[in-house]
């Protein structure tokens, strides 16, 4: 069916993508297994002396907390905003609906710097900046166009009949919305926490410019440790993220598979 | 008599009676009359958040007006332009600009390039495996986060490298393969690959695969197949891509800042440099907005010409 040349063009173009793509990421958990001082390619050596040196590096240790807790601020902020709003925007019929999409696109459509720079301004003048909650708070707003489309393609799936359904057996409004609304949208709202989370533990621009020496989260203190001196415990951390991306792609294959991705709407 | 006594004792399970008070809330919170509203209801937390950033942009537009007071270091109290007539008349800023939009327009052209094939092998493949391994390789790094992967392409590409050392096998001298603009659109085209193949893949998963066999059944090779059936029907996933990689290389700092070394800013590295670095807020609030204002206006123009489907690409749909 493909002809030859089809073939070779685009196998050599993919390998190239696979290539640049898992390269990078391959030699930095290479680097940080390095017996060495510095990063050299192959590894001087097998040791995992860098990850005893990062579990004991107290910097690294507060920033790694703090960036769970602002992921799991940000997690409390969007789960029920996004899913409340998701519902809303699938199962009621709304005047401007039109217009109201593209206002909860913002996040997206704004630039990222133009976001962080606004918030940080208004922050700023509201006198909570210092603080790690606000973070978590911004975090929420920029991935939000996230996990309202998860949501919304959960309950567009979901039967309306279903609430009727609940609703002439005598069930209240929060009973519906608990046992039939809440679970059908259920798969939606996992991913979307996924994401959520995922997204919020490795964001950077946005947590650059809200926070300061005392509230850095773990991207930002990778990102101004790189900036000085470039070393394996660095390619360690790393790792972590590495670790990261794999539960979290392992998760989202487990819960939704990665094919739906390429469902056409 | 004991069954009389069980009689009085008798209450609903307490799962009930919370339901039920939880109810008679609602109702006193939020009464069925204003059923029609309860859509807003839902939706004003939503509206709300997003209103954030609303509010910033009002006050970026705010600051971008007042300059800075040289004697005080403090924000002027007049209203001005002067800080946009700054910007119009350097060339420093025209020439940021200028490397922004070329670093953008080029790294869409690199990624559709690479993102185009990926997807079609991804889509049309009839083995499960090799789906499911194109994706694990698309959907790792997307989780991995910038800074992370900018520093793997920092150790890859740096002067003792494993590029420099495969180069060095073949007799070729190391050479500085970071800190400049190719750099810089390498790491551009690496970040945005996901984002690319996730945008295309549903618009080529819409394609039947009869347009194709009927196009070369009747005598087409694969390149024509390629320019008048595949091209065409992908075009609105092909725009949204491309609208997606622009506006988000357009607006990157964090590669521009890892892998330009300083000497490649692009406009939000300008930007935060005003903020942090010289410390005029007014200038670099005016850069935000016009950079804010350009996003918009190619966004604009690109869904003028090629209709609104492209929006509803957004948003990985």
């Amino acid at each position: 069916m493909i002809s030859r040349s089809q073939r070779v063009i685009f196998w050599c173009l993919v390998w190239f993508c696979i290539v640049i793509l898992s390269v990078p990421t391959i030699i930095v958990v290479g680097a940080s297994l390095t017996g060495g001082n510095i990063i050299t390619f192959p590894p001087d050596g097998f040791s995992l002396k860098w990850y005893r040196q990062i579990a004991l590096a107290r910097d690294l240790q507060q920033a790694f907390s703090r960036s769970i807790i602002v992921s799991l601020i940000c997690l409390a902020v969007s789960l029920p905003v996004g899913t409340l709003a998701g519902i809303a925007l699938t199962r009621f019929r709304l005047r401007f609906a039109n217009a109201i999409q593209i206002y909860l696109l913002l996040p997206f459509t704004i630039p990222l710097i133009g976001s962080g720079i606004g918030m940080m301004l208004v922050f700023g003048s509201w006198h909570i900046l210092g603080n790690i909650w606000p973070v978590g708070v911004a975090l929420a707003v920029i991935n939000l166009p996230f996990i309202i489309w998860s949501v919304s393609s959960s309950a567009a799936a979901l039967d309306s009949d279903l609430e009727l359904a609940a609703a002439s057996c005598g069930a209240g409004r929060f009973e519906t919305f608990l046992h039939v609304t809440l679970p059908g949208v259920m798969p939606g709202v996992i991913t979307g926490g996924l994401l959520m989370f995922v997204l919020a533990m490795t964001e950077f621009l946005v947590s650059l410019l809200l926070t300061d020496a005392r509230t850095v989260t773990l991207p930002v203190q990778i990102y101004n440790n790189i900036r000085s001196i470039i070393t394996p415990d660095l390619a360690a951390v790393s790792s972590v993220f590495v670790l990261i991306a794999l539960l979290a792609v392992w998760l989202l294959d487990r819960l939704v598979g990665l094919e739906i991705f390429l469902k056409s709407k | 008599m004991p069954r009389d006594s069980e009689d009085r004792s008798f209450r609903y399970p307490l799962k009930w009676r919370i339901m039920d008070g939880l109810n008679a809330a609602l109702d006193l919170l939020w009464p069925r009359r204003l059923g029609r509203y309860t859509g807003w209801a839902l939706l004003t937390p939503a509206l709300l958040l997003v209103g954030i950033l609303v509010l910033g942009l009002f006050q970026i537009a705010e600051n971008s007006l007042h300059t800075l007071d040289t004697s005080t270091f403090l924000p002027g109290e007049e209203y001005t332009l002067a800080n946009y007539r700054i910007i119009a008349e350097s060339p420093t800023y025209w020439r940021i600009v200028w490397r922004s939009l070329l670093g953008a327009g080029l790294t869409v052209f690199f990624t559709l390039l690479l993102a185009l094939p990926y997807s079609y092998i991804m889509v049309r493949t009839n083995k499960a495996a090799l789906r499911k391994t194109l994706l694990i390789v698309l959907f790792l790094p997307f989780f991995i986060g910038q800074v992370v992967r900018a520093y793997g392409i920092l150790i890859v590409m740096g002067s003792s490298g494993a590029v420099n050392d495969a180069l060095g096998l073949v007799g070729i001298e190391p050479i500085r393969l970071l800190f400049n603009f190719p750099a810089v659109v390498f790491g551009l085209v690496q970040y945005m690959l996901p984002f690319a193949v996730l945008m295309l893949a549903p618009a080529l998963t819409a394609i039947p695969r009869e347009t194709e066999t009927a196009a070369s059944s009747l005598g087409a090779n694969w390149v024509k197949v390629f320019r008048h059936v595949i091209l065409p029907m992908a075009k609105p996933g092909l725009v949204g891509a491309a609208l997606v990689v622009g506006t988000l290389s357009l607006t990157d700092f964090a590669m521009p800042a890892m892998l330009g070394g300083g000497s490649q800013d692009f406009i939000a590295n300008a930007i935060y440099d005003q903020f942090f670095r010289t410390a005029d807020q007014g200038l670099g609030s005016a850069l935000a907005l016009l950079l804010v204002a350009l996003g918009s206006v190619i966004a604009g123009v690109v869904i003028a010409f090629f209709g609104a489907g492209t929006l509803g690409m957004r948003g990985r749909k």
